[in-house]
């Protein structure tokens, strides 16, 4: 899985949008959406959200926890917590991404929000990474990680995954491999 | 004036102050939230005394040498004065002592504490406590009754209370204040003051007045109230004679009363308008010392002291009148009072003068003023040719204080009236709909349903931006407001903006026509000179602008000057929709914080007309307007502060009619929404959510929130109150399709019809309840609202529910509809066809039509005398039809069926009243006839397609043979009373049908046919066996004995039975289609109605098991 499935899948999210048109409902396959009336909010999938507003059809409404004050907490917490805390919404670096770069302009504080879910990814990141080497060190069989999103896990799964299987290889290798060399010794 | 207000001085930090005098009055202490206690020689003394009693001091109280403070570390502490030296502690509370006071002789304290409580120490020995408790909330303040028997307490729990003292119990308990939870969120300090020497009074500051309550009686005597204090008052304080009352209150207003006359004597206010929550009279009563809250201290010189001679008094109030009263003539009250004055040593001469005076020139207001005067009592109250007998009756009351404080004030009280009745509410001035106050620099102009006008006035620029909800309007548009536009409306066509006139320019209107399709987009007009556009508003095609000289001047939206008229009064706003124009205006001056609105509507249609005449409009009490306009669908709305949202209510003569209060939607005290649009279908009301104030900001951009209707109806809690709710909710936003369709503009039909079939099935659902309830009356009160169709349903579910009372009331009623139901039809078509020959009229006569339903509908609901009219016109009908050519009736049925129907309403037309005893007898005739339809059967069905005309009332055996059947089976099954029940039955059935076809569309048909069961089949086929057998048998008795038969069969017979039955069914379906068909021929105009009408029965009937009432 690589990240660009990852913010497919985070597209699916349901933002406000303020329509500049009007429109039927439309049903479609994932369900109906509408109707649309100039200037009354109604919920969409992110995807069509952003087709919307590039084409100018339509302003963001931005969603409620992508605020100043309420990521200052939640940073904030994630900084005093030593374990994962719950964020805001599982696919929140994604929407933030998606968001920011297609409808800034609909979003106030668009920079300081930027910064703030860029701090908490960070934060949440050197976490894992942190995690990850305890874990390794102390050569743990298994490890529960809670409230981790589907793009933290993804960042690290394939070097995870992929040291691990070598450092299993290495360390199998080192003991009957210890005999080996010893039999390659002699 | 004779006091003189010195210059403030700075005293304490910022926080709340007191303030004290020692007994000798050559000093002046107060006390501040910086914890300090300062003793000032003087006003000018520049380097006060301070004493450290705390953190903060809450309250101090001086007396015989000893300072009590309340100080913020719990206690209540006692210094020496004026050493300053820390006496001991007198008591201590769980949280700080708020109010600390004196008894007169100074023997005892008493502290009001946040812990609720108040403590009364002895001074000599503080182990001496009594403890008041009762209080629940932090106890504001406290005063000793001088006579040491009782003390009153305020407390933020809003009540004021008198303690017995020594049984430490409460008297006596007014909730007088407004609630708070904390002493420093509550409006007021309300620090009360109890009359010293005689002890009669207490005064308590309640909101804006002073209310004094007699000793003993505990009765409130008077209220001392004028209308310049407009602020809380936060403490009072009597002069040492007791005769004078001072008041400080939030806003900084210091007034001086006379207690006896009523009248302000004096006022002052504070020099920077800061709240006044510490006062204090010098001792000898000619000083007044006072702090505010930001720690100042000031004073007041020079007031008259109650022991110098009246004539003192008389001169210490005559500014008063100058500056204050307007409302009586002040020259003629001066004149006569200075005469007095210079002329007279002794008060009572001095009052016959001014009386002789009075007399000439101010009879009444003097009159009415002396009147007053006597506040005690009616027994006291004056006039003028007993005067004396007054004074007498003043001494009386006034035992202690004798007489001679008395006379001035009865002296002082004809001067200076004060106006106390209701006060004239300022008009609200002209605003714009859906716009933000213009006194703001980022403002919106206009927020309607087409889009947003935002207006910009700082430094960088003074733009106007136009954006729209919908782009395919138009674009967005920036415009420099080099004019200074300040009003704006906004439609499809157009942008109208004004501006007000200014010294060198006239008032203008700018109208940006931007979708004219020549190139000039944009007009202008200058109004005449002295008149400024008030309020502007667009319709379809028109612009109109309201100004200052009670003008409405009307543009067409190509900038043509049309019709122009004059208002009966100051315009409020204006609204515009289509051809309707809203306009709300001043019709009068209201009292008492009311607005007194009147409402114009106007159609400019081709028949213009003035729909709403200047009605007063209902706004909530100590309103204003806050938002006007239509509804999407083009019903006039408003909205005033209370948040209470009024829509026009069509069929109900033009009344306006609560649909929501969006203040029960706010979380907060202070939260506000702001509509800026309804909508009716779907039902919406549109608005922003403002936190903590009335107004959106335009950054960040506010989003739109949708609150629903509600009607205030009555227990909306309870299953009964909220379908009543959402009926008439479904009436009344349903009632635009008729204007609509009456104005000519198409109707989404389909939303109608929808609305109409949730009614029904309200108006079912509530039946069933009622029936539950066993609630007959109201059940046939409810079919009188309901539908031909689905009273017959009503009638079913009746008779199921073994009602059979309530079931032949219905079918009685369903008559009446059926009738009903003609009649409005039968005249209908003559206006149909004249609509389409004469096109010139056509829309008067649509507007007639549209009556018509519109009379037709609210007689359904009222059900009254009107209902027989429309029979006795619909008789000629019912005679004349038969010989129509193209109806050739069947013979035998319709025989018989003719008879029928003429008896029914015949009886029904003869007596309202005693309907009872004439059903049962039509029933009696017709039972022994009743096999017979059974067996015509198929001849009924194929008349069926005949339908329609009173005549064809015939085709109504074939159901009712089936219902009937239904119905047996039942009560056979069932109960041992069937017997009397049964009696019933069949009449009910018999009239059901009757009455319940004649509109006798195939709908009918198709639902009446729909349950047939293979026991009837069964008995079809064996009834002349049974009969055969049993020659004597009844009717009755057949089914019974037929029953007993069927059930006897193996349950593999009776099951193909069933399995005939439904195949039967199905044929019957077939037939029916084609029916239809030729029935559609029958007239395009009710080709539409017969397939509503079918649409609904089979929904309804499919859901009639569901209406099987849940609860319990």
């Amino acid at each position: 899985m690589d990240p660009s499935e990852v913010e497919f899948l985070a597209e699916k999210e349901v933002v406000k949008i303020i329509p500049n048109f009007s429109l039927d409902k439309i049903y479609l396959i994932g369900g109906d959406l509408g109707p649309f009336n100039p200037g009354m909010p109604v919920e969409v999938p992110v995807w069509l959200a952003l087709n919307l507003k590039q084409r100018q059809k339509c302003r963001i409404v931005q969603p409620e926890w992508m605020d100043v004050d309420k990521l200052e907490e939640i940073r904030d917490l994630e900084r005093k917590e030593e374990t994962f805390t719950p964020v805001p919404s599982p696919y929140y670096m994604e929407l933030t991404k998606l968001l920011l770069n297609h409808a800034s302009d609909n979003i106030p504080k668009a920079d300081e929000i930027r910064t703030l879910v860029k701090d908490i990814w960070d934060t949440r990141i050197a976490k894992l990474r942190l995690s990850a080497d305890s874990f390794i060190s102390q050569q743990e069989a298994h490890a529960k990680l809670d409230n981790l999103t589907l793009m933290e896990i993804n960042t690290t799964r394939s070097f995870l995954l992929n040291s691990l299987n070598c450092m299993y290889k290495l360390r199998s290798n080192l003991q009957p491999g210890s005999s080996r060399g010893k039999s390659q010794d002699y | 004036m004779p006091c003189e207000r010195k210059p403030m001085r700075y005293g304490h930090s910022e926080g709340q102050t007191d303030v004290c005098f020692d007994d000798t009055g050559n000093f002046i202490v107060t006390c501040g939230s910086d914890g300090d206690v300062r003793i000032w020689e003087s006003l000018d003394d520049d380097d006060p005394k301070s004493i450290s009693v705390g953190e903060k001091a809450y309250s101090c109280a001086l007396k015989n040498g000893k300072l009590v403070t309340a100080a913020a570390n719990n206690t209540v502490q006692m210094h020496t004065f004026p050493e300053g030296e820390p006496d001991g502690i007198l008591t201590r509370f769980t949280t700080n002592a708020t109010h600390v006071a004196y008894n007169s002789s100074g023997s005892r304290v008493a502290a009001g504490s946040s812990d609720f409580m108040v403590k009364v120490v002895e001074v000599s020995d503080s182990s001496q406590q009594k403890t008041l408790r009762g209080h629940n909330a932090p106890v504001l303040s406290v005063t000793f009754d001088p006579k040491d028997e009782f003390l009153a307490s305020a407390s933020c729990d809003g009540s004021v209370v008198v303690w017995k003292i020594e049984e430490q119990t409460q008297v006596i308990s007014w909730p007088l204040l407004q609630k708070s939870n904390d002493v420093t969120n509550s409006k007021s300090l309300c620090r009360l003051a109890w009359q010293p020497r005689v002890a009669k009074l207490l005064a308590v500051p309640v909101e804006t007045t002073v209310q004094l309550y007699q000793r003993d009686s505990w009765a409130l005597v008077s209220t001392l109230s004028d209308d310049l204090g407009t602020q809380p008052i936060n403490v009072v304080a009597w002069s040492p004679c007791g005769k004078f009352l001072a008041t400080g209150s939030i806003g900084g207003l210091l007034t001086v009363w006379d207690v006896e006359g009523k009248l302000c004597v004096d006022r002052q206010k504070h020099e920077k308008g800061y709240t006044v929550c510490g006062l204090a009279w010098h001792p000898s009563g000619t000083q007044i010392a006072y702090t505010d809250t930001e720690g100042c201290l000031g004073l007041l010189d020079g007031l008259s002291s109650s022991s110098s001679s009246s004539t003192m008094a008389i001169k210490s109030t005559k500014p008063a009148p100058e500056s204050y009263d307007d409302l009586f003539d002040d020259n003629d009250d001066d004149r006569p009072m200075d005469e007095g004055v210079s002329e007279s040593g002794s008060p009572a001469k001095n009052l016959v003068a001014l009386d002789d005076e009075d007399d000439d020139d101010l009879v009444p207001a003097t009159g009415r003023a002396r009147n007053r005067s006597a506040f005690l009592d009616d027994e006291n109250s004056l006039d003028p040719g007993s005067l004396k007998l007054g004074l007498d009756k003043l001494g009386n009351y006034e035992d202690d204080a004798g007489s001679a404080i008395v006379l001035p004030a009865a002296s002082a009280a004809p001067l200076h009236p004060v106006y106390e009745g209701p006060m004239p509410t300022p008009h609200q001035k002209a605003f714009q709909p859906g716009s933000t106050p213009a006194h703001l620099m980022h403002r919106f102009m206009m927020w309607n349903s087409v889009g947003i006008v935002r207006g910009y006035n700082d430094e960088r620029d003074n733009a106007v931006d136009v954006e729209f909800h919908d782009t395919a309007i138009h674009h967005a548009m920036h415009l420099t407001n080099s004019l200074g536009h300040t009003l704006a409306d906004l439609s499809h066509e157009a942008v109208l903006l004004a501006c007000p006139s200014t010294d060198e320019l006239a008032s203008k209107l700018q109208c940006l026509h931007f979708s004219s399709w020549d190139t000039n987009k944009e007009w202008m007009v200058d109004l005449p000179k002295g008149e400024d556009v008030r309020a502007v508003c667009l319709g379809q095609g028109w612009a109109a602008a309201a100004t200052s000289a009670l003008m409405l001047r009307l543009f067409s939206i190509g900038g043509v000057q049309r019709e122009l008229f004059s208002l009966p009064g100051p315009v409020v706003c204006m609204a515009g929709y289509g051809e309707q124009l809203l306009i709300v205006y001043h019709r009068g001056t209201g009292f008492d914080g009311d607005q007194a609105l009147g409402v114009q509507l106007l159609l400019f249609g081709r028949n213009r007309q003035q729909v709403i005449q200047g009605e007063p409009l209902p706004i909530s009490r100590r309103s204003h307007l806050s938002w006007l306009g239509f509804t999407a669908e083009g019903t006039p709305c408003f909205i005033d502060s209370e948040g209470v949202v009024r829509l026009l209510n069509r069929s109900l003569g033009n009344t306006w009619t609560p649909v929501c209060n969006t203040r029960d939607h706010c979380k907060g005290k202070s939260d506000h929404y702001w509509v800026v649009g309804v909508h009716e279908n779907p039902q919406q009301l549109r608005c922003i959510p403002c936190k903590g104030s009335r107004y959106p900001p335009t950054l960040p951009r506010p989003a739109v929130a949708v609150l629903p209707f509600k009607l205030p109806l009555c227990q909306t809690t309870t299953e009964k109150g909220q379908m009543e709710e959402q009926y008439w909710r479904s009436v009344l936003l349903q009632n635009h399709f008729g204007f609509l369709s009456s104005s000519g503009y198409e109707i989404d039909e389909e939303a109608q019809s929808r609305a109409q079939k949730e009614q029904q099935e309200l108006l079912m659902k509530m039946f069933a309840l009622s029936c539950k309830l066993e609630r007959e009356f109201r059940c046939v009160e409810l079919a009188e609202l309901m539908t031909q169709n689905v009273v017959t349903l009503a009638i079913r579910y009746a008779s199921r529910s073994r009602r059979m009372a309530l079931a032949q009331r219905l079918s009685e009623l369903a008559l009446e509809k059926a009738n009903q139901l003609q009649g409005p039809e039968e005249e209908e078509e003559p206006l149909q066809y004249t609509r389409r020959n004469t096109g010139s009229q056509r829309q008067t006569q649509d507007e007639e039509v549209h009556e018509e339903e519109e009379e037709g509908q609210d007689e359904q609901m009222d059900e009254g005398d009107a209902a027989e009219n429309r029979r006795q016109r619909l008789n000629p009908f019912a005679k004349g039809s038969p010989a129509s050519p193209d109806k050739p009736s069947p013979k035998p049925v319709n025989k018989e069926g003719r008879v029928n129907p003429f008896k029914v309403s015949g009886g029904t037309g003869r007596s309202s009243a005693g309907g009872q005893p004439r059903a049962t007898n039509v029933l009696d005739s017709m039972t022994s006839s009743s096999r017979k339809p059974t067996v015509l059967l198929g001849s009924s069905v194929s008349a069926g397609k005949l339908s329609k005309t009173p005549v064809l009332k015939p085709l109504a055996p074939r159901p009712k043979s089936k219902t009937q059947s239904t119905l047996l089976n039942m009560s056979a099954s069932k109960a041992a009373n069937k017997k009397p029940a049964e009696e019933r039955e069949p009449a009910v059935d018999r009239l059901k049908p009757t009455e319940a076809l004649p509109p006798a569309s195939p709908a009918d048909n198709v639902e009446n046919t729909k349950p047939k069961t293979g026991f009837q089949l069964w008995l079809e086929e064996n009834r002349k066996s049974i009969l055969a057998d049993n020659p004597d048998l009844e009717e009755t008795d057949v089914i019974k004995e037929a029953m007993g038969r069927f059930r006897n069969l193996s349950a593999g017979d009776r099951l193909s039975w069933t399995e005939r039955a439904k195949g039967d069914e199905g044929d019957l379906k077939k037939r029916k289609r084609a029916e239809e068909s030729q029935g559609d021929d029958n007239g395009q105009n009710h080709s539409d109605e017969n397939s509503a009408k079918k649409k609904k029965p089979l929904d309804t009937s499919a859901k009639l098991s569901a209406f099987a009432f849940s609860k319990n």
